[in-house]
């Protein structure tokens, strides 16, 4: 069954012991907003803007050794791996610092589908190896050291404010907002049991005509963020899924959309490079609660897999639904 | 958090118009020289593309403010300018042209009389200009992509300032401004209403062609730049509605705009107040100094027999060729030109 597929833990073996390093990084559930746009100097960027997803998430856990150079972990880990290494090389000379050691990770991220699972990977595995040497590293650096590791990272590290990301110079180049507006988000996975491999995935190529178009999102994400109108911010985030028909169709995207304006909903969110979607809703509207657990049963009846409700309020009705 | 900071130079600060409040659901972009945006785009980005050497002229054909946009682009960018104009150029932005250091040609009085008038005759000068000036760069605002496209500046600033806009008024020229704005502001609020603001006997929504006698909208040249199914209606103003309603303008907001702001507001003016759960916005290109002798003058409007005050409603039209009427409106409903004038329903 799909459903348990998504939501089984990825794990190895993890025991407790004194003398580790432990971390811990949450998932994201796709983006509001992904393109190219002009930094400061004028240059062009690729970058996103998150929809975190907290209740998910990677715990690692660093054990040292003297022994031997290097980090060995189970053969499927080679980021986290290489994300431990560099680590390692940030804390070399310092004294009781590791030369190697093994990592472990568990994991209730679904891979494959947009989540944000290698990053959630990478950050937990950094900031195990960190936690080991006595350190707590800056959201930034941990940014810097995530892309270094996997070429492309989520700013799922930077928890504390809404940030546009170059995800792949490991930067934020704007703050937006301190947080996000309260959104109540039905997520979904658009194509079930099927995934994209993000490292293989080419980038998107946009034209000058959507390079314009992402400017135009981002000013309105500002406004949507600055007071806190989840209408603009489902209107960005549609507009932002819509761009990406062109280089990775989710073939319900329109039907989702109008499942979701139909309810009251303030429209859609999507993995970029991946398969979930997300119906977005004001979660400070009283329909809201109603209007996620209907579009949930729709979204089933559709044949599709839901994957989170993010913001779930108090009562948690929909939350259990998707609880297992 | 940013603070505020100095502009570059001159074409930068003046590129972004201000938003001001006119009415409850009724906001001006307030333009002191609306064309820098795409003069200073088109500009920019040839020469980050390497069109536009050092040694490079540019060449354009215009009677307008698009060449006073140039002409502060090209003191920057320290480039040769040559205009090509025609001997209606405005003897104020003529001496405000030269004294930038552009080259402005005026085609002679008898080329207004042959077939295609100034414009054809502009055009042809501009080509033999450019035949003897290998690399030179030719901006074709009326042509060039990058015309529309500069516009996503005004939809961002827009969207950040306002929100969710409803309707976008606007003269209508090049097709630069509106198409533009409108469909940047489209990509985050696709049902935003735009409608254009065109003058009598200009062909750009259907009129024959004839003489206007209000400047700086209208066309006797279809642009490419202009994409009519952008657009939900199309309003034609006369000379002497325009120009009480920019004295209403200055007099009622000390908002002191040119003719075809004027224009623009006595439409948007009458929208808003009809539709007040919609936000509308309204393009002001320029400002009044050029009209001072003329619009901003009782007894030149009186001798031009300009004192009538515009009609409170347009007479809505069932056939956009009809050019006569004082202000007239039809539902062009976002169809092509070729669409309207077979007749295709909206």
């Amino acid at each position: 069954m799909t459903q348990r597929a998504l939501h089984e833990l990825r794990s190895t073996k993890v025991s407790a012991e004194f003398g580790i390093g432990k971390g811990y990084a949450p998932a994201h559930h796709g983006e509001l907003l992904q393109g190219m746009f002009r930094d400061a100097s004028g240059g062009l960027r690729r970058a996103l803007v998150t929809l975190p997803q907290t209740t998910r998430g990677t715990r690692a856990v660093f054990r040292p050794s003297q022994n031997h150079w290097g980090v060995v972990g189970s053969p499927g880990l080679t980021k986290v791996r290489r994300a431990a290494v560099l680590a390692l090389r940030e804390f070399a000379g310092r004294p009781g610092a590791a030369k190697g050691g093994h990592i472990e990770i568990v994991s209730d991220v679904p891979v494959g589908i947009g989540m944000g699972s290698s990053t959630s990977d990478v950050t937990a595995a950094i900031r195990a190896v960190a936690d080991y040497h006595g350190v707590t590293l800056s959201r930034e650096e941990l940014g810097r050291l995530a892309v270094l590791a996997e070429c492309a990272s989520d700013p799922v590290m930077i928890d504390d404010r809404v940030v546009l990301f170059a995800h792949r110079d490991g930067v934020v180049l704007e703050t937006l907002g301190h947080r996000l507006p309260p959104l109540l988000v039905v997520g979904c996975d658009t194509r079930p049991g099927d995934s994209v491999d993000t490292d293989r995935f080419p980038p998107a190529e946009y034209g000058d005509r959507e390079i314009g178009f992402f400017g135009v999102l981002l000013a309105a994400l500002r406004r949507a963020l600055a007071t806190e109108d989840v209408a603009l911010l489902g209107r960005v985030a549609t507009a932002s899924a819509r761009i990406n028909q062109r280089f990775l169709p989710k073939d319900n995207l329109e039907a989702l959309l109008e499942l979701c304006l139909a309810h009251g909903g303030a429209g859609i969110q999507i993995a970029h490079s991946g398969t979930v979607a997300g119906l977005i809703f004001d979660a400070r509207s009283p329909d809201a609660p109603d209007a996620a657990v209907r579009c949930s049963a729709r979204i089933e009846a559709m044949g599709l897999v839901l994957t989170t409700v993010i913001g779930a309020p108090p009562g948690g009705t929909a939350e259990e639904r998707t609880a297992c | 958090m940013s603070i505020r900071t100095g502009y570059e130079e001159a074409t930068e600060a003046y590129q972004l118009p201000r938003l001001v409040r006119l009415g409850p659901n009724l906001y001006g972009a307030c333009f002191t020289l609306m064309k820098m945006i795409p003069a200073r785009y088109i500009l920019r980005r040839a020469l980050a593309e390497g069109r536009l050497p050092a040694d490079a002229t540019i060449v354009e054909t215009t009677s307008g403010t698009f060449g006073l946009a140039l002409a502060m682009q090209a003191v920057h960018l320290d480039r040769r300018l040559i205009l090509v104009s025609d001997p209606v150029v405005d003897e104020r932005l003529y001496r405000r042209l030269t004294d930038l250091g552009a080259v402005v040609e005026r085609v002679p009085a008898a080329a207004g009389a042959a077939p295609g008038g100034y414009q054809a005759a502009r055009l042809d000068r501009l080509h033999e200009i450019r035949a003897g000036l290998p690399g030179s760069f030719w901006p074709e605002q009326y042509s060039n992509p990058d015309n529309p496209r500069s516009y996503a500046a005004v939809s961002e600033l827009v969207l950040e300032s306002l929100g969710q806009v409803d309707c976008l008024v606007g003269p209508v020229g090049s097709g630069g401004s509106m198409t533009g704005t409108a469909t940047y502001l489209r990509s985050v609020v696709p049902e935003c209403r735009a409608i254009a603001v065109d003058t009598h006997h200009s062909i750009l929504f259907g009129h024959p062609d004839g003489h206007r006698e209000l400047r700086g909208l209208g066309m006797g040249l279809m642009p490419a730049n202009l994409d009519h199914t952008v657009f939900d209606d199309v309003h034609w103003t006369s000379a002497g509605a325009a120009y009480q309603a920019t004295r209403r303008l200055h007099r009622r907001h000390g908002l002191f705009m040119g003719p075809t702001s004027g224009a623009a507001y006595l439409v948007a003016d009458w929208w808003a107040r009809r539709n007040p759960r919609a936000l509308t916005v309204v393009m002001f290109p320029d400002e009044g100094y050029r009209y001072q002798d003329t619009v901003y003058d009782d007894a030149w409007l009186a001798a031009a027999g300009h004192t009538a005050g515009p009609p409170t409603d347009p007479e809505p039209l069932d056939d956009p060729t009809r050019a006569d009427g004082v202000w007239t409106s039809y539902a062009w409903g976002r169809r092509t030109h070729a669409e309207v004038m077979s007749g295709v329903p909206a």
